[in-house]
């Protein structure tokens, strides 16, 4: 991004000389943490095009698990060309450059920050290998769909997973299958369920779905669904599952979860 | 402002391995159209096929488009190396501090006699102009700060020539350890360039 010549704007020189630090306080003013992620990365770009007239904004940003990640004004994409001429350093560029640095120095602690605390949630959440929810947000979910059962009689039906011989592959194929045989599962898990349905992996092989607004016919759909979107996976592992139903069974959450695992442990047994 | 699940739809195809970028357009229904991913040191087939995988959980009719990066970006990302601390010591019989670096497997030394805090910044600038880093930056201050938690060492540095000073801050076992690291913190971004650059 070029920096240009043109005088900048009377109000952007004052900021120059007098510190106002209008933008790090409206920034603050708008920090909810509740709100931090991606889209208030786009809102501070937002806000700074907006301050100084820019035509255009990049803020270029790290993260030990991300690596460079370039953000820019309205969301649009950072071409090959546009990113050679920014490089790949942390910073914020700016079109024209008339951005004082300690406002630049602000954006990007801030947009830092955001990515960085939208990372946290996101992962706090969610199976790093997957992307599915971890346990804890299942724990939380089913506690939710138990409440909703309870007070107002809303089906739905637990199914719990297990792969059959996973191990085996482990073993045989190696830990880097292995991992890319769950990643595999978890895709054609997701594409298995309707929006409102949770995913979740236990840890190893297991793995867990709320299938929202079903009585227990709809896991026959699901399991269906799930072994046709396996593809090619399917022919390395199968898998066990085992279900319970709300409120026809229970509404409680911990007797809706040791039915389904139950039903899951005597398929297994009968299976070996 | 976007709503959750966009956000958490660019974040995972943010995570994908090499990607830089991601444009999200939309109809204007507010339907996603098309996702551009802008990718670096990937063959960018593969990320399109995980892109798509990604992109058909959220939004099944989008289109997927892979730009590479590769050849026009420097490729000072992929292959940065960093100066790391390798140690820092004091000996309290005569108040010297010594500072050692490894940048690329190079090691380099550096002694300053002024105590741990000042030493210890001392000792890390001549360690850094000893595995040939031109450090155009000269000492402003060093300072210990009580917090809760310990005591925090920042230190500034101010450029010979024009220029912001610069600020770092680190804490770790003792004070000299925590000016050469403070003093590394602040020189974080100046150091991303090789020696040659520097």
């Amino acid at each position: 991004m070029t920096s240009t010549n043109d005088a900048p704007a009377e109000d952007v020189e004052s900021t120059e000389t007098n510190y106002e630090p209008w933008l790090f306080q409206t920034m603050l003013d708008e920090l909810s943490v509740s709100e931090l992620g991606i889209g208030f990365v786009y809102s501070v770009l937002d806000l700074l095009a907006e301050r100084y007239k820019l035509k255009d904004v990049v803020v270029s940003l790290t993260h030990e698990s991300f690596g460079t990640q370039l953000f820019r004004l309205g969301g649009k994409a950072v071409s090959a060309d546009l990113a050679s001429r920014i490089g790949t350093a942390p910073g914020v560029y700016c079109d024209p450059d008339i951005v004082p640095s300690f406002e630049r120095d602000a954006v990007r602690t801030a947009c830092q920050l955001s990515l960085s605390l939208h990372l946290a949630r996101f992962w706090a959440g969610h199976d790093s290998l997957t992307n599915l929810a971890n346990r804890r947000t299942f724990d939380v979910a089913l506690d939710d769909a138990c409440s909703r059962s309870a007070r107002y009689g809303w089906a739905f039906t637990l199914v719990m997973i297990d792969l059959d011989g996973f191990k085996a592959i482990n073993d045989n194929l190696g830990h880097a299958t292995g991992d890319d045989l769950l990643r595999q599962f978890g895709l054609a898990m997701r594409r298995s369920v309707r929006s409102g349905d949770i995913v979740a992996r236990f840890g190893g092989d297991e793995f867990a779905v709320i299938l929202s607004n079903a009585d227990g016919h709809e896991a026959a759909g699901f399991t269906d669904r799930l072994r046709c979107n396996l593809g090619p996976a399917a022919e390395l592992v199968g898998f066990t599952i085992g279900t319970a139903t709300s409120p026809r069974e229970s509404t409680d959450p911990k007797e809706v979860f040791r039915r389904a695992d139950e039903r899951l442990r005597e398929k297994k047994g009968k299976d070996r | 402002m976007m709503s959750p699940t966009e956000e958490d739809f660019e974040l995972e195809l943010r995570s994908l391995p090499g990607v830089l970028n991601v444009e999200i357009r939309h109809r204007e229904n507010g339907d996603v159209d098309a996702v551009t991913l802008i990718v670096h040191g990937q063959d960018p087939a593969d990320i399109r096929v995980m892109a798509k995988q990604i992109v058909s959980l959220y939004f099944a009719e989008a289109s997927v488009v892979v730009e590479d990066a590769s050849n026009t970006l420097a490729p000072r990302e992929s292959q940065a190396i960093r100066v790391a601390l390798v140690g820092a010591t004091f000996n309290p019989e005569n108040g010297s501090c010594q500072v050692e670096l490894n940048y690329a497997g190079r090691i380099g030394l550096g002694n300053a006699g002024s105590g741990q805090l000042f030493g210890g910044a001392e000792a890390t600038l001549g360690a850094l102009r000893d595995l040939g880093f031109n450090v155009p930056f000269y000492l402003l201050s060093v300072v210990n700060v009580a917090t809760a938690r310990g005591w925090p060492v920042i230190v500034s540095l101010r450029p010979f020539s024009e220029g912001a000073d610069l600020f770092g801050i680190a804490q770790s076992e003792g004070d000299v350890t925590s000016s050469a690291m403070a003093t590394l913190n602040a020189l974080n971004r100046f150091l991303s360039m090789s020696p040659s650059e520097a």
